[in-house]
């Protein structure tokens, strides 16, 4: 067993990391759609928005484990968590099941389009009536002369309102249950798609998030993703790189708090004395410090397994869990250790509280990650 | 192992975990389990933890399609394949 990186990832590593800090580190999100696109073609120009992409098309080329330390990476560098946020759910549950399971007449011009940068991708599964359980989806595709006609609604897409390419999936065989769905990659151009404006939100400002609508869209058959009723296999493929990789954002976010953290408590001084010698200041960290390690462990051995070709459910939903329980904790304890100061918008840390309390909820709750690991052990 | 005892333990699995024990004994080995809500994706991923820990196959995600998991017996006839091209 080997926890070194290697010469080339540590490389990769530094670079990503001081291009993130050069380019967007003075980043201030503010939800405008132009200056997101802005965002991505810069993610781009740093490697991120192709990191598991084929390089013939554009991509790095990279594996899953590889792909989290590249968004690792960028996500300490780019305080914009949003952005980063919007780039990787692009890439993971958006490009991975085109770069698998896309047509030949369509895979190449799209993964260049997605590498690229110029074609940002949303995913648009959740539904008002379908969340944790995917059973019963209201939007349909019915199949007709040469594709499928789509309808319905999807009350849910991050990155929709800047979107050019939407990845959905849609209900083709009722009687199948929650393996009666397919899965599609539509552009955002057809007619029938239509976009709903950014949806009002707590956190992670510039991934904008909208409603996908529609109506009689006749999507053409080579945008098909895999074989009709594979819906459900290819959501789960791309949720399992989803939750294992792209919380690298969120480990890059924790390590640089922390380091704010330390930083501040070595400078701050009261009572005398450099607040960080109080143990109820330094072992507040210590414990940041042992939930960042747990939740990084964790989630690049989920990330190897899938290097393996080991589908382990149960690893995947470990590392997912906890790495955004410990991104939560760790904001709130950020606060708390700034005080007044990390109440104030400027400050940058309520913000982080704000961008890790979606952790919780998106790619699966934690709750429903709890049910995966429970399952598994046969509960 | 035997087709027959294969079809058996996993029957008999989704009968005490799925059907209360199928007290009317209704689970047939061509009841359609997806249409009836018998199989979601949470049960799903119990039986293949069921199938993997007992019977010693990793059934991968993309097999987790409505031919392969219809009935008894079609995911019968996929552990079935799936053990010999382990072999």
């Amino acid at each position: 067993m080997d926890f070194d990186l290697s010469a080339a990832q540590k490389k990769r590593y530094a670079e990503i990391l001081r291009e993130s800090g050069t380019r967007l580190g003075e980043h201030r999100p503010d939800g405008d759609p132009d200056a997101v696109r802005r965002g991505f073609r810069t993610a781009a120009g740093i490697g991120v928005t192709g990191l598991c992409l084929p390089e013939e098309f554009g991509g790095g080329g990279l594996g899953a484990l590889d792909t989290a330390l590249g968004l690792e990476a960028f996500g300490r560098g780019c305080p914009d968590t949003g952005l980063a946020f919007g780039v990787a759910a692009h890439l993971l549950a958006c490009a991975v099941p085109v770069r698998d399971f896309a047509t030949d007449d369509v895979r190449g011009p799209l993964l260049k389009g997605l590498a690229s940068g110029e074609l940002i991708a949303a995913n648009a599964m959740t539904e008002d009536e379908a969340g944790s359980d995917i059973g019963r989806l209201g939007v349909t595709a019915r199949p007709v002369s040469d594709g499928y006609l789509l309808n319905g609604e999807k009350s849910w897409a991050s990155n929709a309102p800047v979107a050019g390419l939407v990845v959905t999936y849609a209900c083709t065989a009722p009687e199948l249950g929650f393996l009666g769905l397919s899965a599609f990659a539509v552009p955002g151009d057809l007619p029938g798609v239509s976009f709903g404006p950014p949806l009002r939100k707590m956190g992670l400002t510039n991934c904008l998030a909208g409603r996908v609508t529609f109506t009689d869209c006749h999507v053409p058959r080579r945008y098909l993703l895999g074989a009709e009723g594979q819906g459900s296999g290819i959501f789960q493929h791309s949720m399992a790189w989803e939750r294992a990789a792209l919380f690298g954002v969120y480990l890059g976010l924790m390590e640089r708090q922390l380091a704010q953290c330390v930083e501040h408590a070595g400078r701050r001084r009261q009572f005398g004395r450099r607040i960080g010698e109080f143990q109820a200041v330094s072992h507040r960290m210590a414990v940041m410090k042992q939930r960042l390690e747990s939740g990084r462990l964790l989630l690049y051995r989920a990330c190897w397994l899938l290097d393996e070709g080991r589908e382990d459910k149960s690893a995947i939903a470990l590392a997912k869990a906890t790495v955004s329980e410990a991104a939560v904790a760790n904001g709130l304890d950020a606060m708390q250790l700034f005080g007044g100061l990390g109440y104030l918008a400027d400050s940058g840390v309520e913000e982080q509280l704000r961008d890790s309390l979606p952790a919780r909820v998106f790619s699966g709750t934690t709750e429903i990650q709890r049910e995966i690991v429970a399952k598994e052990l046969g509960l | 192992m035997a087709q027959d005892e294969i079809t058996e333990r996993i029957s008999a699995f989704i009968r005490d975990r799925f059907l209360d024990g199928d007290p009317q004994g209704e689970l047939e080995e061509t009841t359609p389990l997806l249409e009836l809500g018998v199989l979601n994706s949470l049960n799903t991923v119990l039986l293949l933890a069921h199938i993997r820990e007992e019977l010693g196959v990793a059934v991968p995600s993309l097999r987790i399609n409505p031919s392969d998991l219809k009935n008894v017996r079609s995911i019968t006839a996929m552990v079935r394949e799936l053990q010999h091209s382990a072999v």
